[in-house]
């Protein structure tokens, strides 16, 4: 029944010729930006994942270039010798461990550890209680990441045969991805 | 007749109006993505370039040399901080619009562990990049030295000579460095750096030879000091204040790692291996908190000098 009513009343009601062609323009017009409101919206999502995997490709660029000359950098470096390019100086990493310091200095690095391949011990991560009796020394860990390795030479000064030791190992660095990226 | 006139006119003007602010808006809308694809891109080259100097740090090499080839005109920005525990490195790009306009200023990259000596901005499609080992006395970083254009070393000492002819491979490469023995031989088009005389851009002082070579090199008016060939050159190619600030952020490193070290010396003494560092690694940890290159030479040098003697002398289980 009030239906009915508004139906009547809206019926009754007599628009000019120039109102209707006003009413016509707002909507061609309304439509027009809803069109492009919705163009918008999906060059911009397209974009936004473009971007995501930009950033996404270059932090794994920049992640595997480091980890081929990390054993150079250094916090790794083992300068005893003069001729081993691969040497790491696992006393110093093991140090580095605990200084506040360094915490940020490798920038989009969501993972960096050194990991000993062999011999292997029964305790996985170094402490100062187990060291050099163990197989890992973690500096950075972040969840989500992905991560690449490079087989290195762990070495250090072993007082037991006051010489020094050097044993195989990897380096592990981890990048953080981007979310929504491809 | 009046009152038609009027409503078409209305509706034209509706329509112009209307029209005008679509297409308005799309131009604007199209120049404002334009503009920031540009900057997007020039991110990416900016982030490409940090990636780059990656590979090219040294292992056991002396010295390295790279030529980076952009595909459009560029300028790379070079910004440095000494603040925080390490400061921090920051590159960005522009590139060369149609016309002589340049882009808006990439987001910045920014790093901890670089160190990029070069001026405020470099330009060209082609840039030299040269990276030396910086050790004090064990190593402390990479030095990487970035330039574009010419530069004319008028009668340098051998040492430079022989590196600058080794990077070029013997004249094969060109590295962007002419050497002469006067300065009427220079190109007209190069930046000019004497040694031990003046009437050159920058002038160069030195003393000793070899890995001892030492000195002040003065430029637009201002002198910087430095010690040893790596940051011998990397005082020639950068700005007075680039200079200043990547000397400070490299001792801020130099003191971090000369903790280390210690802490080091201290655990291989309890090892049964005796080397007598820990108290001149912690003199050169307070030595490290410089300001300036001067202080740098009179407070780190020789200490780090007889660190090394003394490091050397070591004979089973060497510090660094």
């Amino acid at each position: 029944m009030i239906w009915r009513n508004a139906m009547e009343i809206l019926q009754s009601v007599r628009y000019s010729k120039g109102q209707f062609k006003i009413q016509q323009m707002v909507f061609v017009l309304v439509a027009t930006m809803i069109f492009f409101g919705i163009v918008a919206v999906f060059y911009v999502s397209i974009r936004l994942g473009s971007i995501k995997g930009d950033v996404q490709d270059e932090r794994q660029e920049a992640v595997i270039a480091q980890v081929r000359k990390m054993s150079g950098t250094p916090e790794f470096i083992w300068s005893a010798w003069e001729d081993c390019a691969s040497c790491v100086d696992i006393d110093k990493v093991f140090l580095l461990k605990n200084r506040t310091s360094y915490q940020g200095f490798w920038k989009d690095v969501a993972l960096l550890k050194l990991v000993r391949v062999y011999p292997r011990y029964q305790t996985s991560e170094c402490t100062t209680v187990s060291y050099p009796r163990c197989n890992e020394i973690t500096l950075i860990e972040k969840p989500g990441y992905q991560s690449y390795e490079a087989f290195v030479s762990l070495c250090r000064y072993d007082g037991a045969i006051e010489q020094s030791r050097c044993e195989l190992g990897k380096v592990v660095i981890g990048f953080e991805g981007v979310e929504g990226a491809a | 007749m009046n009152k038609k006139g009027i409503e078409m006119a209305f509706s034209w003007i509706f329509a112009i109006i209307a029209g005008a602010v679509i297409l308005f808006s799309a131009i604007y809308i199209t120049t404002k993505m334009i503009g920031t694809e540009r900057k997007v891109s020039d991110t990416l080259v900016a982030a490409e370039l940090d990636n780059l100097l990656h590979p090219i740090e040294t292992n056991l090499e002396d010295s390295k040399y790279v030529n980076i080839r952009f595909v459009d005109e560029t300028r790379v920005f070079n910004n440095c901080s000494a603040k925080g525990v390490f400061g921090k490195q920051q590159i960005s790009t522009a590139s060369k619009l149609i016309g002589n306009d340049w882009g808006e200023q990439s987001v910045r990259k920014t790093s901890f562990n670089k160190y990029i000596f070069s001026r405020g901005v470099e330009e060209g499609k082609k840039i030299h990049a040269i990276v030396k080992p910086f050790e004090m006395p064990f190593k402390i970083a990479d030095l990487t030295i970035l330039y574009g254009g010419n530069y004319c070393f008028v009668n340098p000492p051998s040492d430079i000579e022989d590196e600058i002819n080794d990077l070029s491979g013997d004249g094969v490469q060109d590295v962007g460095v002419n050497i002469s023995t006067s300065l009427s031989a220079c190109p007209q088009n190069a930046e000019t750096v004497c040694f031990n005389m003046i009437g050159c851009d920058t002038n160069v002082n030195t003393l000793g030879s070899s890995s001892n070579i030492q000195g002040s090199i003065s430029k637009d008016g201002e002198t910087v000091y430095y010690y040893g060939g790596s940051l011998l050159l990397a005082a020639i190619f950068s700005d007075t204040e680039i200079y200043e600030c990547q000397i400070k952020r490299l001792m801020s490193r130099a003191g971090e790692l000369g903790a280390v070290y210690a802490k080091k010396a201290t655990y291989l003494e309890g090892s049964g291996c005796s080397n007598n560092l820990v108290q001149d690694l912690q003199s050169f940890v307070v030595a490290s908190a410089i300001n300036n290159s001067h202080e740098f030479v009179q407070q780190v040098v020789n200490l780090a000098n007889d660190l090394e003697e003394r490091n050397g002398n070591i004979a089973k289980c060497k510090v660094f």
